[in-house]
């Protein structure tokens, strides 16, 4: 097993296409997505203002729209149906209308209405700029009730207690810094991993496990086929883990990612879902003994993987197959191992339950593997 | 002319015969079109459960409780004693949020001072925490301010007057183009488009790179390719990108034409991609993994889920030569969101301008390629 492992390491070395497949590209990948999230949340969303007031108290509101930090006044739009064009054009994520005798209404206690629209196709965007419109209106109204409080005889400090009776405390559960950076980076890692070890595992089997002449001969030189397949499997199961632990380096070192869990649970999750990919990719060149094809099922399984694994849209909303479907995908108990040990500090005992699960995807694939191959042998000696 | 007919033939038989391409490309999207909107046919998330920590124990803390458990988006499922178990259940993911309502809740509001409560939302998962935050802020909010009204009245205030002391004006938000906030909705036609993109590349660079040099004039065969994507993405385009949508119940603003309008260049920028690609990596296999691997990298390049504003400068130069990044942005701008083809025709002379870049490329790396094979006598036999 040593002598196909050493030889296998050679391999690497010497062949630039493997070396560029498992080496370059998932480089090349992280650091195209490290570049795409390393501003972390968005801020300064461009939207437009409506200000058909135009009162001192319309444009403290429009100062304070945009002084929010999601939201920037890039837009004076003179019409509704400008700002709508704007919209749709994506000049702007949002407008807010403010009615012509806003100023006058309010002060006559006629109860005006502020409008915000906002683009909810682009869910994401939409909801940041309605939330930084929502909070910068808020506060110019509770800074108008005060005034009133306090125009009455109220005292300052009186006033800010009586305006607000229930204050609300909002306080975001594990990742205080509430950074998306640390969320989506921490999905799309193992996501795109996952993608490209499959794949190069089929494709390093391609080379020298294809035909019978080459089975035969790797396996004599490790003395059997299982060994013969795991010296093929694991010298490629280092280099992901060392890629992932460097990904990782620049995570949680360079990019300030929390790690708040137990690196040993991190460590032995990595293992397992490296190895569990990695079977994928050898069930699938086994089944169908040809690389295009053999891609050809690894894409079905991975490259939709992303969306069972609950990061956008939560695994509890699916649908029960759905959920199913996604359990069978070592990516998904590895993201959300993942999260746990980083974000949220899971304790042990809850968190070894996707460790399991993933030693059981990668025990059932080398099954299935070991089998196959074994069924190879049997019809090719037969054959003969 | 004849080189014409002749590169459009080989194209044809280059995608039809080859089983690899037929899976990739014709097989693929059907079962890409069952797989991806999977997860997401529930749209909506309502009653998110999350956990009470009544300290209180009051009426008052009852009824913040009934008016927080009544709300569409969260569900008070559990009651916890204190925080560290409140905790244990969302790590266990059996709630997403805890409500904590501290004691001396009502003796506070009672003696009219402030009466904090606290919410604590999952941020580890961005959707839900925004449904939490939302589903209890609201009836709080109320709550806060029927207290506030309650004893303006009781101070002697007329009623309509107290009302606009605590709501001095009427804040009221619009969410324009998916106002269900619906996920499927959301993420669906964007993902299409890049779908119908990446199996594009994938098909038509594998048929590149099997592809013997022709010998035609290199503008010809070109156009030829050209012509036979053409032909085909006619009928599978809009298969994909307007009668799928509908099959999902998605809301569809746009004309079947303006797709097609937006659809050509894209087809034809995407296709003359795939013999860049071809040409870059040469072998199939290789092409296959790479663009595999890079299907995630151009969704979120494209400036759809993860805003342009945030992304780096230089890198959105280089989103831009991705056709995804302007197709996503055009087709969803039209079919979802209603814009005239006036409103994105930026968007459109991008395509018609990566049309240009990449086919002038295509013809130098051809003309390059026929070139060599004719010096080297050997590899025209």
């Amino acid at each position: 097993m040593l002598a196909v492992m050493l030889r296998e390491v050679r391999m690497l070395v010497t062949s630039p296409t493997l070396a560029g497949l498992v080496v370059v590209l998932p480089l090349l990948m992280l650091l195209i997505l490290g570049a795409v999230f390393r501003a972390g949340i968005p801020v300064g969303l461009p939207i437009a203002v409506v200000d058909h007031d135009r009162s001192d108290l319309s444009r403290s509101l429009v100062r304070m729209l945009d002084a929010a930090p999601e939201t920037r006044v890039a837009h004076h739009a003179l019409s509704l149906s400008e700002a709508q064009k704007l919209i749709v054009s994506g000049d702007v994520r949002g407008a807010v209308y403010l009615p012509q005798g806003l100023e006058r209404e309010i002060l006559r206690g006629e109860r005006p209405e502020i409008v915000t629209f906002y683009d909810n196709q682009h869910m994401s965007t939409g909801s940041l700029v309605a939330r930084g419109a929502r909070n910068a209106i808020d506060t110019a109204l509770a800074g108008l009730r005060l005034s009133v409080r306090q125009g009455q005889g109220e005292a300052p400090v009186q006033a800010a207690v009586s305006v607000n009776p229930i204050p609300l405390q909002a306080h975001a559960l594990f990742n205080p810094a509430f950074d998306y950076v640390h969320f989506l980076l921490a999905a799309l890692v193992p996501t795109v991993l996952q993608i490209i070890a499959a794949a190069a595992t089929a494709y390093a089997l391609s080379l020298d496990f294809g035909t019978q002449c080459d089975r035969q001969a790797l396996g004599r030189m490790a003395g059997g086929m299982v060994p013969a397949l795991l010296g093929k499997i694991l010298p490629y199961t280092f280099v992901f883990l060392l890629i992932l632990g460097l990904s990782d380096i620049a995570l949680y070192g360079w990019l300030g990612v929390p790690l708040r869990g137990s690196l040993l649970l991190m460590g032995a999750g990595a293992a397992a879902f490296i190895l569990a990919v990695q079977l994928i990719g050898a069930l699938a060149f086994v089944l169908t003994r040809d690389m295009g094809r053999a891609a050809s099922i690894i894409a079905v399984i991975t490259a939709p993987a992303f969306g069972f694994m609950g990061v956008g849209f939560p695994r509890e909303a699916m649908s029960p197959l759905a959920q199913v479907w996604g359990a069978m995908i070592p990516g998904t108990w590895y993201v959300e191992l993942r999260i746990d040990q980083s974000l949220r500090a899971t304790p042990f005992e809850i968190s070894i339950t996707s460790v399991l699960w993933l030693l059981v995807i990668a025990g059932v694939l080398m099954l299935l593997v070991l089998a196959q191959v074994l069924r190879i042998g049997r019809t090719e000696r037969a054959a003969k | 002319m004849s080189a014409f007919i002749n590169a459009a033939r080989a194209e044809l038989r280059g995608i039809f015969a080859d089983q690899q391409v037929r899976l990739i490309m014709i097989a693929a999207l059907v079962i890409y079109a069952l797989i991806y909107p999977f997860p997401y046919r529930a749209e909506l998330l309502r009653d998110i459960p999350v956990v009470l920590v009544d300290l209180d124990r009051s009426s008052s803390s009852a009824e913040l409780a009934r008016r927080v458990t009544s709300s569409e988006a969260v569900t008070l499922a559990q009651d916890a004693p204190d925080m560290i178990t409140a905790t244990r259940l969302v790590q266990a993911r059996q709630a997403y949020g805890v409500l904590l309502i501290p004691e001396g809740f009502e003796r506070d509001l009672l003696r009219g001072r402030q009466s904090p409560v606290a919410i604590y939302a999952d941020a580890s998962y961005f959707l839900m925490y925004q449904r939490v935050m939302q589903g209890a802020a609201v009836p709080l909010r109320q709550m806060g301010a029927e207290v506030e009204m309650g004893r303006l009245i009781a101070q002697g205030t007329m009623p309509d007057v107290a009302r606009a002391q605590v709501s001095p004006a009427q804040q009221i938000e619009v969410p324009l183009f998916n106002p269900a906030a619906g996920y499927a909705t959301y993420v669906l036609p964007a993902a299409f488009v890049l779908i119908l993109q990446q199996t594009m590349l994938m098909g038509l660079a594998l048929v590149a790179t099997r592809r013997q040099t022709g010998t035609g004039h290199p503008v010809w065969n070109v156009l030829g390719r050209m012509a036979v994507w053409t032909a085909l993405y006619t009928a599978l385009l809009p298969l994909y990108l307007i009668l799928l949508p509908a099959l999902y119940d998605l809301p569809f603003l746009g004309s079947p034409a303006a797709i097609l309008v937006l659809g050509l260049p894209f087809i034809l920028a995407t296709g003359l991609l795939a013999q860049c690609v071809a040409a870059l990596f040469r072998r199939g296999e290789v092409v296959q993994v790479v663009l595999l691997a890079l299907g995630l990298p151009f969704f979120f390049l494209s400036g759809f889920a993860w805003p342009l504003e945030a992304i780096p400068d230089h890198l959105n130069w280089i989103a831009q030569l991705i056709p995804s990044t302007a197709a996503i942005d055009a087709v969803v701008r039209h079919g979802q969101m209603g814009a005239e083809l006036s409103d994105i025709q930026h968007r459109l002379w991008q395509l018609w301008g990566l049309v240009g870049v990449f086919g002038a490329l295509v013809i130098l790396l051809e003309t390059r390629q026929q070139a060599a094979s004719a010096s080297d006598p050997a590899q025209q036999s």
